[in-house]
């Protein structure tokens, strides 16, 4: 899988290249700002691109802006926000209503190098990864008194959870130290409270998803 | 110009608008509680005509010895007649002229007594000989308003009344040759006479005293002469009494004394009068004297000398800090109800200019009070903004302090978070990787390790704390709009963000406003009970505009509580205010403007 880098600082920049190399990633591209890796990604086309925020010139949210741009100009490639803070507003506009190819987590989730491959690899194929703390915070925002959610047991609000920070049955499974039957069993009982019905596609992952983080 | 008095209430009236047409407003009408029966001129031109017929009729009176205490009783009763008429046309809303008058054609019975050796043959016309005495003791304790204050007084002006009559009534009838069983009763409440009349007399005395020391200085220095004439003749009416029930030989010195102070009465009574006009005359000096005035205080000083008002204070308004100000640019308290203190609002062109809080008697004078505020209008408004620069450099000097204070106290707190969290964990770290390298054993090195990166964690979100304490990291990425947006999603209230195009804005203001969006958000959150609200930022030319408002239970109160007074200080610090709307029944808006230019 082919990822592009882009982080201004060259610290944390060259540690990514490093910890990507070695979890058998190919790093297609390693820039410092927001302006060449758009170009970039036109002409060489990466599986997945990973930005920082706050970039050059102004290092206010070049990022983030770079981020959306990627997502409507190439929806087929796997756009991965990392930052210091993460903020529910910014999850709002990233998502623009779709989990699909998008990742937004906090830089710290570098230090476990397995599950920092494993996001970026869902994301590079269409998954999503979102940080536990954004999880939290979009699902703990206000809501309409009656909202299907409040029916979800503890354990269904517990998969549904790892389903929206982008996991598969199996790592909830692994997670929740249950087997995958009993989550597959969830989810049903999820899709079926929160009134989704199996279509030709099942995108019902992805609306339950949608409709849990209120986005 | 404008003067609008306000008794003693403080916030309630003077928060009303006026509009022009409370300009010069002094209001004259008559109210509804003063019952005016007689219109003053056909009154005067009544009470003169009977008077002049009265006394023609004395004069006229073949007999009599005309001595010296006749002649003198004359002069009581055309002084007292002649100032009332005076008093009550030039106030006809006073009743001191009235009761004066009545006094003065009161006192024509007493006339027949003085040199007459045989009472004269009507006993009904000598039960009116005493009159004078109760209205007299009416006027006494009736001045200087005309009115009878309190149940004490009211009790007294009565009994006073029905012993005028009673006892010259009692006395006449003794002589008269009545049938039995009559006979017996009149000497008998005659032989009581000047006990009653002492109690009477002590009890005027002991009230007019006690009423004239609970007045003010400026009321004080109005009724003294009056008040102290009246005292004497009360004093020397019941010395008379007492020598002529003792049989004592002095009883001459106390008539001459008596009537001397009876003259006295209207004589002070019309120096006032007149003193008030040299007052009004003064006005114009005022004038003079304010275009050569040097002290700070002048203003105030020569207002309280020509108002004869040593008490008297001005109080600035200041639009910007919706208070009033002295001189110096210090708050000036408005006096509670029922302090016996009175305001008068000084408008000039529908603006409010100033106030001037003095004592209640002034009110006697209106007109002296609207004539000084018209000539000093000017000077008002001078030392008005004076006065306002002054209380912007005091909010200045405060705010500044305390900036200082609060910065100083947030680099120690920094530090303190510093030291107490990010310095310990990287130093466990250090440990920890140091007792890793140190190790033989691999299982125990790894633990180690996973140890050391759980700290950093742990460091990095201490950082990220103290980071947005400093500044919110929100800010810098996203300026104000984004921030607020922000500040609005993670709200439990559902939040809707009305922003116009703001920026770009000084980072301080950007900042200011940010904390109190927040922390009227969180004051939402707490204590408000909303179902929704709503946050609006707008600039207006150089200003900007922060609204946070709510549907909740609204009540809150910027004088309880720290939070409201640290953001109306973050305001002010950046040279804006804060202003709160809270309902009793519901509903709160909090509305910020600072400038941004």
């Amino acid at each position: 899988m082919r990822v592009a880098i882009c982080e201004d600082s060259a610290l944390f920049r060259e540690g990514m290249v490093r910890l990507l190399t070695e979890a058998g990633f190919q790093v297609a591209a390693a820039v410092d700002d927001a302006e060449t890796l758009l170009a970039l990604v036109g002409e060489d086309r990466p599986d997945v691109a990973v930005l920082d925020i706050r970039l050059p010139p102004t290092h206010t949210d070049e990022g983030l802006r770079a981020a959306r741009t990627l997502r409507r100009r190439h929806p087929e490639i796997g756009v991965l926000v990392l930052s210091q803070y993460v903020r529910v507003s910014y999850a709002v506009e990233l998502l623009g209503g779709g989990v699909e190819g998008v990742g937004y987590l906090l830089k710290d989730r570098v230090s476990d190098l397995a599950e920092f491959a494993a996001a970026i690899r869902r994301v590079g194929s269409g998954g999503s990864a979102l940080d536990p703390v954004v999880v939290e915070q979009l699902v703990s925002r206000h809501r309409q008194p009656d909202d299907p959610l409040i029916q979800l047991t503890g354990r269904e609000r517990d998969v549904l959870h790892l389903m929206a920070e982008g996991r598969t049955n199996l790592a909830i499974a692994e997670r929740l130290a249950i087997a995958e039957r009993t989550v597959e069993k969830h989810c049903t009982n999820i899709f079926g409270k929160l009134g989704l019905e199996a279509g030709p596609h099942d995108h019902r992952r992805v609306l339950a998803v949608l409709r849990y983080l209120n986005a | 110009m404008a003067v609008i008095r306000d008794a003693g209430s403080a916030g309630a009236a003077l928060a009303e608008p006026t509009g022009p047409a409370r300009i010069g407003v002094i209001d004259r009408r008559i109210p509804p509680g003063v019952r005016m029966t007689v219109r003053p001129r056909i009154a005067t031109a009544a009470i003169t005509a009977s008077a002049v017929a009265a006394w023609l009729f004395l004069v006229a009176l073949p007999e009599g010895h005309r001595g010296p205490l006749w002649t003198l009783g004359v002069v009581v009763g055309v002084s007292f007649l002649g100032t009332g008429i005076t008093a009550w046309r030039l106030h006809p809303r006073n009743r001191v002229g009235p009761l004066m008058a009545a006094v003065g054609i009161a006192w024509l019975p007493q006339q027949f007594l003085i040199g007459t050796a045989a009472p004269p043959p009507l006993v009904v016309w000598l039960g009116a000989c005493g009159l004078w005495a109760g209205l007299a003791c009416h006027l006494f304790l009736a001045y200087p308003t005309g009115r009878l204050d309190g149940l004490p007084s009211r009790i007294l002006v009565g009994a006073a009344y029905a012993e005028s009559v009673v006892l010259p009534g009692a006395a006449a009838a003794a002589r008269a040759d009545l049938p039995e069983p009559l006979r017996s009763l009149p000497p008998l409440v005659d032989g009581i006479r000047w006990q009653t009349v002492v109690v009477t007399g002590a009890a005027v005395v002991g009230l007019s005293v006690l009423r004239w020391r609970e007045g003010s200085v400026a009321q004080r220095h109005a009724v003294t002469p009056v008040v102290a004439a009246s005292l004497v003749a009360t004093v020397a009416f019941v010395a008379d009494h007492v020598a002529a029930g003792w049989g004592w030989g002095m009883q001459p010195l106390f008539v001459y004394t008596m009537f001397g102070a009876f003259i006295t009465v209207p004589l002070a009574y019309l120096g006032s009068l007149i003193r008030r006009r040299i007052d009004h005359g003064r006005v114009a000096d005022l004038v003079v004297r304010l275009r050569s005035r040097k002290q700070p205080d002048g203003l105030e000083n020569a207002l309280a000398a020509v108002l004869h008002d040593p008490t008297l204070r001005v109080g600035y308004w200041t639009a910007d800090q919706d208070r009033y100000v002295d001189t110096e640019g210090g708050p000036v308290d408005l006096p509670p109800k029922e302090s016996g203190r009175v305001m008068t609002r000084v408008d000039r062109g529908g603006a409010r200019l100033a106030v001037l809080l003095h004592d209640a008697a002034l009110l006697e004078q209106p007109l002296l009070v609207e004539a000084a505020c018209a000539a000093a209008s000017l000077a008002l408004e001078n030392e008005r903004l004076t006065a306002d620069l002054k209380a912007r450099l005091r909010q200045l000097a405060a705010s500044r302090a305390r900036m200082l204070r609060w910065g100083e106290a947030e680099r120690r707190r920094i530090e303190r978070d510093l030291h107490d969290g990010v310095q310990q964990r990287l130093l466990s770290v250090a440990m920890t990787l140091g007792l890793a390298e140190a190790t033989a054993r691999p299982d125990r090195r790894d633990a180690l390790i996973g140890e050391a990166k759980a700290s950093v964690l742990a460091a990095l979100d201490d950082l990220r704390a103290v980071s947005h304490g400093i500044h919110p990291p929100v800010l810098t990425e996203r300026g104000l709009p984004g921030a607020v947006k922000e500040l609005a999603a993670v709200a439990p209230v559902p939040v809707e963000c009305v922003i116009d195009a703001v920026e770009p804005l000084p980072p301080a203001v950007e900042s200011a406003a940010y904390y109190i969006v927040n922390e009227a958000l969180a004051n939402v959150t707490k204590h408000a009970r909303a179902n929704r609200a709503w946050v609006r930022l707008a600039r207006s030319e150089d200003r900007l505009e922060v609204e946070i408002g709510d549907d909740g239970r609204g009540g809150a109160d910027p004088a309880r509580g720290s939070g409201l007074r640290g953001l109306a200080h973050r305001a002010e610090a950046n040279g804006g205010r804060l202003r709160l709307d809270s309902r009793k029944d519901g509903g709160t808006v909090l509305r910020v403007t600072m400038p941004c230019a």
